[in-house]
């Protein structure tokens, strides 16, 4: 008995060797930090004094995934003002997708802050589905004095507006839903951008591609076929989809779509097996609306082409990928916390901001594999997205069972879920994310497979 | 006789330790826990104090950090409850977690579909009730396996949480789906959430109810005597007359009905509403918890807050000193693993060799 004590207190002493040494070898890199760290303003716990030590980490891109963000350029400089922000993201980084595109636009958006004399010290918290974890963050962020605390996922809306209750001096923004704008709470919001815009883009640029192998007689008008992995069928997978098949179709008359859902949003094994499924099938270019490259990677290895989402695919299949498209959260971000910053109000729904204001952007086309001539109509249909001239959803363009669309609501006023109020059918056009920034097409239009609808 | 050279290392078990040199031992571990994480946090850069301070002042510095600590320690508790029971019996139910969404699905449902029809104060029961029955039945069916054709039920229990689970994905995904293809179900209305007493929905309040009345069920009452006989010996309890078979499936039906109770608990006092990982891994550590413990009601509720504190405190670590989240779950484990690993010296002594084997008493 004796002897395992001793034991134990040898093991102690060991570690408290170990532990002097490491703290003076810990030391020096933390002096590596900049001077002007030394000391934080807001001083309220004592583990505040941990931020210097922190700036001494290298720049937060580099990090590890799971990590937080380290409190970047937290260095208070006398004028301008720092606002803490908070960050909830469903995934981290490392998707390359989702929330890879949202860490991209914060580091994009302190830069700009950064510029205009507002310091921004950013919070994140990763991995963060649904349900009461979500909220604990929320609280957790809330408490840390965070202004305003952005949530990346749709699924993490309900349990944010609980929180939101609680905290009225703190701005909520629920990215991709609807039900914060739609609440009678003032400190809840939602922002999403039109998307829509750029997925018909990406489908002018398939489109073309496809059009280019039938007129080389690589393959006949009717194997135009195009296989969309889906998320679920959802309001606004659906809307992408459709948007992107109407590009398409737009410069390839004879185009047709397949889709074949996935049952999750980010899953990337079940996401090539969808794509593999697509391939196997006859589709000649693949596209998505889940978060993983798999589908990119999964076309490269069929033969097949591809065009993005959420981020630029070219590089991990350069053979393949054509084209992508995503939103730039930076515009918003900037918005949103220079309305905490200069106490202006921020919007209850970000909404009507695509293309022409920057939010929605292309990613580098792969010229090395696109049709000839993309770039030069890709850019013609850019400026007509921005100036009006093309309508996305033109209801001459397609047709539900046949008939022409005349008329559907955008938004649901009774919670039972289906749209009952505002016409979104009118000047020829069904106006996606113009009632609200979350979209509402929903139709399922002629030339559009769906494969599996359990989803 | 072979002449075998005696190991270096050899174990013995050990003889009755007193209770003050177990309580030695434990915190010895409990200081090796808290230095193997100062390392680790000198190893990233951190000052280990610092470290240590943020877990302390981030989860039980502010009234609201104590809420939230307590809402996190009240499943755990309830589960570890639940568990504790079939342990002292030697049926091992590694089944909580799909016995707690059995019970959040049936919460779920009267939660969703009779808020109009019932008021507050019987709806709230009647969810509690229907969580304990459908949580009971779930624990039921690997019970009556084992009762009457002695199958595995580690390997059983294990199975069902899959199956729960899924089913609960159907439900999100199908019957029970709020707007169409976003797998989410509708938030409950406000008159099937529980109500709340110190700012903590009165979850709290029902497990600590149940850790006295857990305690007096298994030192007090036959039940939990014969809990007891046959965790010791089956055929004992054989030879004694007790019908094993009923005994079984009674004591897991109670244990899985608690289960179901956290379950409603979950979802009717924080969450809101049901998802696939609703449990969120509660029903395997309270696996932890409740051996930790070494089945005592009284002492989970200390290990249960322990784990609330380490918990939310690694969470106010990752906010403020912007550790890795995956650190912090590294150091609940070098603590869970320090203090189980504890037990060992407790219940075995190293004898080295060249050492005489002094039968130590």
């Amino acid at each position: 008995m004796k002897k395992v004590i001793a034991l134990l207190l040898a093991l102690v002493l060991v570690a408290a060797m170990l532990a002097g040494c490491s703290n003076k070898s810990a030391e020096p890199a933390g002096s590596q930090a900049p001077a002007d760290s030394a000391a934080p303003a807001d001083s309220a716990a004592p583990a505040d004094s941990a931020a210097p030590a922190d700036s001494a980490a290298p720049a937060d891109s580099a990090a590890p995934a799971d990590s937080a963000a380290p409190a970047d350029s937290v260095a208070p400089s006398d004028e301008g003002r720092t606002v803490k922000v908070g960050l909830v993201c469903i995934g981290d980084e490392n998707d390359q997708g989702y929330t890879f595109n949202f860490i991209r636009g914060k580091d994009a958006a302190t830069d700009v802050l950064k510029a205009e004399g507002i310091n921004v010290e950013w919070v994140v918290k990763y991995n963060l589905i649904e349900g009461d974890p979500v909220a604990d963050a929320n609280i957790e962020l809330a408490e840390e004095g965070c202004e305003i605390i952005f949530n990346n996922s749709y699924g993490q809306e309900p349990a944010m507006l609980r929180v939101a209750a609680d905290y009225p001096d703190v701005t909520f923004v629920g990215c991709t839903n609807e039900g914060s704008w739609k609440d009678d709470l003032d400190n809840t919001h939602n922002a999403f951008a039109d998307i829509y815009e750029g997925r018909y883009v990406a489908g002018v640029a398939a489109g073309l591609k496809m059009q280019e192998m039938i007129d080389k007689g690589e393959i006949t008008a009717d194997q135009a076929v195009i296989g969309y992995v889906g998320a679920y069928s959802f309001a606004e997978v659906i809307s992408g989809f459709t948007a992107y098949y109407l590009g398409a179709r737009s410069v390839c008359p004879s185009a047709t779509m397949k889709v074949q859902f996935v049952g999750s949003w980010s899953d990337a094994t079940l996401e090539a097996n969808a794509a593999a499924a697509l391939c196997d099938a006859g589709c000649v270019m693949i596209s998505q609306h889940s978060d993983n490259t798999t589908p990119a990677t999964t076309a490269q290895t069929y033969g097949v082409f591809h065009t993005g989402y959420n981020n630029d695919m070219t590089g991990i299949a350069p053979e393949a990928s054509i084209i992508g498209t995503r939103i730039d959260w930076t515009n918003y971000f900037v918005h949103a916390i220079e309305c905490i910053a200069n106490g202006t109000t921020l919007e209850q729904d970000y909404c009507q901001h695509g293309m022409a204001d920057g939010d929605v952007v292309m990613t580098e086309l792969n010229e090395a594999i696109a049709a000839e001539g993309t770039a030069a109509k890709l850019a013609e249909v850019e400026a007509g997205i921005k100036s009006g001239a093309i309508k996305v959803f033109d209801t001459s363009t397609f047709t539900v069972e046949g008939q022409e669309v005349t008329q559907a609501f955008a938004i649901d006023t009774d919670g039972d879920f289906a749209p009952d109020s505002e016409e979104a059918v009118f000047d020829g056009a069904f106006h996606e994310s113009y009632f609200q920034s979350a979209p509402y097409f929903a139709l399922q239009i002629d030339g559009i497979e769906w494969l599996n609808a359990a989803y | 006789m072979h002449e075998q050279k005696t190991p270096l290392i050899r174990l013995a078990k050990r003889g009755v330790m007193s209770p003050g040199r177990m309580w030695a031992i434990r915190g010895a571990s409990f200081i090796v826990a808290i230095l193997i994480g100062a390392i680790l946090f000198l190893c990233l850069g951190h000052n280990p104090l610092e470290a240590y301070g943020t877990i302390v002042t981030g989860s039980l510095g502010k009234a609201t950090a104590i809420r939230q600590t307590v809402k996190l320690a009240v499943p755990l508790l309830g589960t570890a409850l639940a568990l504790a029971p079939c342990f002292r019996m030697r049926y091992w139910n590694i089944g909580a977690e799909g016995q707690i969404t059995a019970g959040a699905i049936a919460a779920s449902y009267f939660a969703l579909f009779w808020a109009n029809r019932l008021s507050g104060p019987v709806l709230i029961p009647v969810m509690a009730v229907a969580g304990a029955l459908f949580g009971g039945i779930c624990a039921l069916i690997p019970a009556f396996f084992k009762a009457r054709w002695g199958t595995n039920e580690t390997l059983f229990t294990l199975m069902m949480n899959y199956i729960v689970i899924g089913i609960v994905r159907w439900l999100q995904g199908g019957p029970w789906e709020g707007k169409p293809g976003s797998q989410i179900i509708p938030t409950f209305a406000k008159s099937a959430m529980l109500p709340k007493v110190f700012g903590i929905h009165i979850g709290w309040i029902i497990v600590l109810v149940l850790t006295v009345l857990m305690f007096i069920y298994m030192k007090y009452t036959k039940h939990g005597f014969e809990i007891s006989v046959i965790g010791n010996s089956e055929n004992t309890a054989r030879y004694a007359g007790m019908n094993v078979g009923r005994i079984i499936m009674r004591t897991v039906f109670i244990s899985g009905a608690i289960c179901g109770l956290v379950g409603f608990v979950i979802v009717s006092g924080a969450n809101g509403t049901l998802y696939d990982s609703a449990a969120g891994g509660v029903g395997f550590t309270a696996i932890t918890v409740c051996w930790l413990a070494q089945l005592n009601p009284f002492a989970m509720v200390g290990i249960s807050c322990l784990l609330g504190v380490l918990d939310k405190g690694a969470d106010t670590l990752q906010t403020r000193m912007a550790v890795p989240a995956s650190i912090s779950d590294i150091i609940t484990g070098i603590f869970l693993f320090c203090m189980l690993g504890c037990e060992f010296f407790i219940n075995y002594r190293i004898i080295l060799r060249g050492h005489k084997e002094a039968a130590e008493k």
